[in-house]
């Protein structure tokens, strides 16, 4: 009985790094490579789950969601990028404000078509399934296998890809990149929209598990932000041991003193950060 | 009488009679605070409806005090203060001359800070007790109605021996949870574990482990709408909807909705009303109900309903009191009684001696298995 | 006289508030004042954000700890009169807190970038977790209720008169001191801190101070928040609320005084009144919201006002006699054995120069020599890795910019630095009030009239700036920009100058006459100098020793002369002809 137990709490704590890794990989494409301070990354996770609310509302099966999620945050974060980002690119201030505001625009966008009120996504896959003795919902458990094969996948194509070095090699000097042909702005454009795609595909896979509501983008924008400074801009090793610190800490603290308790440490950890070292633990500064 | 004169006065009376009541004097403007937003949004559109029914249920028996009712509304389902302010607005800005509240013990609180008994205040949901404020009448349930029979006859059952309790982090979730711990206790059963979490916490997963490790058989659940909702779909996904029992006093037809039927094995709730009572009066205002807002309504619960019934209690009270003055009406409370869906309501000490039913879910919904009659509210307000 | 000018918002928008109860009634005067709180506490951000260039994105912090402190001891007033006089601590204490959490980030670094705002973010979000949790002494979610009237105050009567004469107090006051001296000095602050240091400015301080004072704004704000409500929860420390105060500041201008204020009004009180009744009313906020930001960064204060609301005082008829300190004998500086690098890359490798006493020395070499970096590890722009550097027997390797600067040494920049956004005479004046006005100066009139001898001297050498006194700094061609820089480097009489390239962009007519104003004006403050050139007629025009750095070393040093016959040093310019 004793080992379901650490069992059970391994795997919350592998549902809460997992969730963490996915809904901050947008925001470290978009702030860590290409240093945009995207204070809308929330809402777009919020958009995602609400393309799943949607969807369900239309009778369709919930695995429509993704592509609805990827032409919406698609589009929107081409728009953006082109009219809002680009700019403001020398002016990291403004580009904060001009991003928050954005977040705000769709807040209220999605508060007056489908209201405050809180919303749920069912699925069938939420029941639970027998796990060495311990009862796991089966969904997590999928979600933890692909958020472990979306980060391998991340890794080796950063790492090892023709694409990845083109990236690398923007992120590390954007003028040299341009003078050897490297098309940088058609590849931060497209960046950007990734990364808001891959904020919004998060938020649908999360649907069934969250409440949802118009609110819910500042949370995931703000564990996004520290899991970065912490963890350290523009590199995979930043991504991983943010998420690996700050999830961890949290989960351990929670566990033991309370959810407010948790959080407190985490934004307690994230000032220290901000205060004495900005760039963070593995950054490529 | 001859027979044309007869004709005549008949003619008279049917067209009177088809005439809507004439109105004295201006309208009376009530302010209904109800939640439409945050945890407790979920009640928002069923109050809402349960509003506009009581106005239009009151305005065709000649309004309250002969003027006619016009419903003003705000959102409840803000933090306190804020919601204080639209309070605020409709009371001093818009002239409103009573207040019905559908809405959680923190705004209350606020909004009684706020009117310091200078405007009659109907507070109509479940809560924690203990309101005694002058002009406030409370129709919502208490723990001394919802809890002390109830957790007596769940033990007699089902026999549970360790009770996990878990509440929203504010004083109806603390205060409800305190007083069941004296219940509990006096069955002979043990707490193994009381915790509290936060409005803006919708992961309940180390709260869920929390509760497996501790072996906990019956779980009181003291949470509110949305939150109640990912906790109890949380609880069962993780298999322990067959280990433990769950009770809760604020689980009606909207929350059980979004929990889902297949997740509600072995869930109690204790309420003072539930959709498909059985009694006459209770089929009638279903029925009224379902008439005036389709086959799409929302669906009706206990929350929308004691919206209802607080409408009654504002007729009563002014009524017997010929005036909407408080000290008067707070004069002939003691006492006073109306007719409602729930059947006869007396009122004691500013709050009501009512009906407690408690239902199990079957794949049906609620299913009534076990009612006590006229429950005392259990206060101790100084009329 | 000034007060006229100065009052200018104040008067319009006490004229607004003494109308507004008679034209509407109380319970709208009840409500606006709630915005005119917000509207305070607004102008405290826009105060840092509008004219020190730095974003407080937290401000509610102070805001809700001014609310709870102020209520909880009005409550605790009621049964002990005594605590009323704990009142103005109660107002004065989020205003230290804020001092004490400026100066620790400040002090690390001059990145006031967006990392401070991020910080003050999450301590608005440590405060809002803090209030619910701490019920005993909040109230918790419930919040802090049943808090008292203000004595002399009655809450939805007299109030709005308390809290609208606030308003035009610090709508006055944020005037007055954007239009005197240490209005200049912040706004420099915003455009050009490092140039603002290397005249001994300690910005840090300067950031710390106005963020108290913007903090303290917030905290009356949140004082009389407390008593208009009646409740404080824990909202009022949130991070929603501290953005709304952005909002609103942006809206309303944030390099105005009365902008915030009316942004909080106007766009606070018409949310509040049309969010229920306009489904799409917020979107619309929002809409406008990133139209200011991306379109009018002044906000709508910005459209109506004149860019340089005018600052002006009459000079002052006598030169001034302070002049900061003169070291006996002349100054010495000795650079030995001085290693720095950065990126990895070795910059100076074992540099060793000395020299004692005024007059001018010029710093040669091939580029990528040390030159700039030599200045750099004087003023702490690189870091000291090995050996030392002594000004005077004093060692001052490692400084920040700001205490090397006020030991007595100038420089300019190899770039020109100078307040673009500021107008020549601004750019003069701030050189000249370093090191000589204190506080008390900076908040008088008078001082924007200071001049000293050697500003005379200057404005003779080039007549350009004199007539060029009102121009904004960025405008100027680069000809005149260099002899602002230079003649900012030389009016704190500071005793070593450290000029970088004084020459660069200039025709060979304009070289000629700077060489010529360099050599008189440093003689006349009597200091020494080290001058960095490429113009070899430029170094034989000006006659001193030369220096001849190469691979981050010293290579030869003596006159001209000597220079121009050692073979290493021909063999370092092989080929090179001048």
């Amino acid at each position: 009985m004793h080992d379901a137990s650490v069992l059970l709490h391994g795997l919350n704590l592998a549902y809460a790094l997992a969730t963490l890794a996915l809904t901050t990989l947008g925001l470290a494409i978009i702030f860590g490579l290409l240093g945009v301070m995207n204070m809308a990354h929330g809402e777009f996770v919020m958009l995602g789950a609400y393309s799943a609310v949607a969807v369900q509302q239309w009778g369709l099966p919930l695995i429509a969601a993704a592509p609805l999620a990827m032409a919406v945050c698609g589009v929107l974060g081409y728009v953006v990028e082109r009219w809002l980002i680009r700019p403001l690119y020398a002016r990291p201030f403004d580009t904060l404000l001009a991003t928050w505001a954005l977040a705000m625009l769709l807040r209220k966008l999605v508060e007056a078509v489908f209201g405050r009120e809180y919303r749920n996504v069912e699925s069938s896959l939420a029941a639970p399934m027998s796990v060495f003795g311990s009862q796991y919902p089966i969904y997590r458990l999928a979600l933890i296998a692909l958020a472990i094969v979306v980060m391998t996948g991340l890794y080796f194509w950063y790492r090892k890809s023709a694409a990845g070095l083109r990236v690398r090699a923007m992120t590390a000097n954007p003028v040299l990149a341009q003078a050897l042909g490297i098309n940088t702005q058609k590849l931060a454009s497209q960046a950007f929209v990734i990364g808001v795609v891959l904020a919004g595909l998060s938020g649908v896979l999360l649907a069934p598990l969250i409440r949802i509501e118009p609110g819910i983008g500042v949370d995931y924008l703000l564990d996004a932000f520290f899991v970065l400074v912490v963890g350290g801009l523009g590199t995979i090793g930043g991504l991983f041991g943010g998420v690996g610190i700050i999830g961890g800490l949290q989960a351990l603290i929670s566990s033991v003193a309370g959810q407010t308790s948790g959080y407190a440490v985490v934004l307690m950890l994230s000032i220290l950060f901000l205060w004495l070292k900005p760039d963070g633990l593995f950054s490529r500064r | 009488m001859d027979r044309r004169n007869f004709i005549q006065a008949t003619l008279a009376a049917t067209a009177a009679s088809a005439m809507p009541p004439a109105f004295a004097a201006g309208p009376l403007k009530v302010a209904v605070m109800i939640p439409q937003s945050g945890p407790a949004g979920l009640f928002g559109p069923s109050s809402k409806a349960c509003a506009e029914l009581a106005a239009a249920t009151l305005n065709s028996r000649g309004g309250v005090l002969g003027r006619k009712v016009e419903l003003l509304f705000g959102d409840a389902g803000l933090a306190p203060a804020e919601a204080g302010q639209t309070a605020l607005r409709l009371w001093k800005g818009q002239k409103a001359e009573a207040v019905i509240g559908m809405h959680d013990s923190a705004v209350r609180g606020a909004l009684v800070g706020l009117f310091k008994g200078q405007v009659p205040y109907f507070y109509t949901p479940v809560y924690e007790g203990g309101e005694c404020a002058k002009g406030t009448y409370v129709k919502g349930e208490t723990p001394q109605q919802q809890l002390e029979p109830v957790i007596p006859w769940l033990a007699a059952e089902r026999k549970p021996t360790k009770w996990y309790l878990i509440g929203n982090d504010y004083i109806w979730g603390r205060n409800t949870n305190a007083a069941a711990k004296g219940y509990i206790e006096k069955t002979g059963a043990k707490v193994v574990g009381d915790e509290y979490v936060p409005f803006t916490v919708d992961n309940f997963d180390s709260s869920l482990a929390r509760i497996r490790d501790s072996g906990a058989d019956a779980v009181l659940v003291s949470l509110v709408g949305g939150a109640a909702v990912t906790f109890n779909k949380a609880f069962a996904s993780f298999g322990l909807a067959d280990k433990a029992l769950r009770l809760g006093t604020l689980l009606e037809e909207n929350t059980l909705a979004g929990i889902g039927l297949t997740n509600a094995r072995n869930l109690y709730s204790s309420s003072g009303y539930f959709a498909n009572i059985d009694t006459p009066a209770a089929t009638a205002f279903a029925a009224e109900y379902s008439k005036r807002n389709g086959a799409n309504a929302p669906a009706l619960n206990g929350l929308a309903e004691s919206t209802f019934e607080g409408f009654l209690m504002l007729e009563a009270l002014a009524k017997k009191a010929n005036s909407l003055d408080v000290p008067k009406m707070d004069a002939v409370s003691e006492g006073t009684t109306y007719q409602g869906p729930r059947g006869t309501a007396t009122i004691k000490a500013r709050h009501v001696v009512q009906d407690i039913y408690v239902a199990d879910v079957t794949d049906r919904g609620f299913r009534v298995v076990k009612t006590f009659s006229n429950v005392d509210p259990g206060q101790t307000c100084k009329v | 006289m000034a007060f006229f000018r100065d009052g200018k918002s104040a008067a319009l928008l006490a004229a607004l508030l003494i109308g507004l109860p008679f034209a509407t009634n109380d319970f709208v005067a009840y409500q606006i004042a709630l915005f005119l709180i917000y509207g305070i506490a607004a102008q405290g951000v826009a105060l840092c954000w509008g004219r020190l260039g730095f974003l407080p994105l937290g401000h509610a912090l102070f805001f809700g700890l001014g609310a709870y402190i102020f209520g909880g001891t009005l409550k605790a007033a009621q049964a002990d009169s005594l605590w009323y006089l704990l009142l103005p601590l109660a107002i004065a204490a989020p205003a230290l807190l804020a001092y004490v959490i400026a100066r620790l980030i400040f002090a690390r670094s001059s990145r006031s970038g967006p990392y401070f705002s991020l910080i003050t973010l999450a301590l608005a979000m440590l405060g809002f977790l803090a209030a619910q949790q701490w019920r005993e002494l909040t109230g918790g979610f419930n919040g802090m209720t049943n808090i008292p009237d203000i004595p002399g105050t009655e809450r939805y009567e007299t109030l709005f008169w308390l809290v609208a004469a606030c308003a035009v107090v610090t709508t006055f006051a944020l005037a007055c001191l954007a239009r005197r001296p240490i209005g200049v000095v912040w706004e420099a602050v915003s455009q050009n801190e490092e140039r603002l240091q290397l005249l001994g400015y300690a910005t840090d301080r300067i950031k710390a101070n106005a963020f108290a004072f913007s903090a303290l704004l917030a905290s009356i704000a949140g004082a009389l928040f407390s008593a208009h409500q009646g409740i404080v929860t824990p909202q009022a420390m949130g991070f929603l609320l501290s953005t709304e105060f952005v909002i609103w500041a942006a809206v309303g201008g944030k390099a105005s005084a009365l902008g915030p204020l009316l942004g909080a009004t106007v766009v606070g009180f018409a949310s509040a009144e049309l969010r229920e009744q306009f489904q799409y009313w917020e979107v619309a906020v929002a809409i406008m919201f990133i139209g200011i930001v991306l379109f009018m960064p002044n906000g709508v204060a910005g459209l109506l006002k004149r860019k340089n609301g005018e600052r002006f005082a009459e000079r002052s008829a006598a030169p001034l006699d302070r002049a900061p300190a003169k070291t006996i004998g002349g100054v010495t500086l000795s650079m030995d054995g001085v290693k720095t690098s950065k990126g990895g890359v070795t910059i100076l490798d074992g540099l060793s120069l000395s020299l004692k006493g005024p007059g001018i020395r010029c710093v040669i070499g091939p580029n990528g020599a040390g030159k700039t970096s030599s200045f750099n590890v004087i003023t702490g722009h690189l870091p000291l890795l090995a050996g030392n550097i002594r000004l005077n027997e004093q060692s001052i390797g490692g400084l920040p910019a700001w205490r090397v600067a006020r030991m007595g040494i100038g420089r300019k920049m190899q770039v020109p630095s100078v307040f673009s956004d500021l107008t020549v005479r601004e750019n003069l004046g701030l050189a000249v009030w370093a090191g000589r006005a204190n506080v008390r100066d900076l908040l008088r009139m008078t001082t924007l009239g200071w001049r000293t001898v050697l500003l005379d001297s200057i404005l003779n050498q080039f007549s350009a700036l004199e007539t060029q006194q009102n121009t904004l700094a960025g405008s100027l061609a680069q000809g005149h920009r260099q002899a602002l820089e230079l003649a900012m480097t030389l009016l704190p009489e500071p005793n070593l100058v450290l000029l970088d390239e004084p020459c660069a962009g200039l025709s060979p007519s304009e070289t000629h006459h700077m060489i010529h104003a360099i050599k008189s004006l440093v003689q006349q403050i009597d200091a020494a100098a080290l001058l960095i050139e490429h113009d070899i007629s430029a170094v034989n025009a000006i006659g001193g020793e030369v220096f001849v750095l190469h691979q981050g070393r010293l290579l030869e040093r003596g006159a001209l002369a000597h220079i121009q016959s050692s073979t290493a040093v021909r063999a370092v310019y092989a080929g090179r002809r001048k």
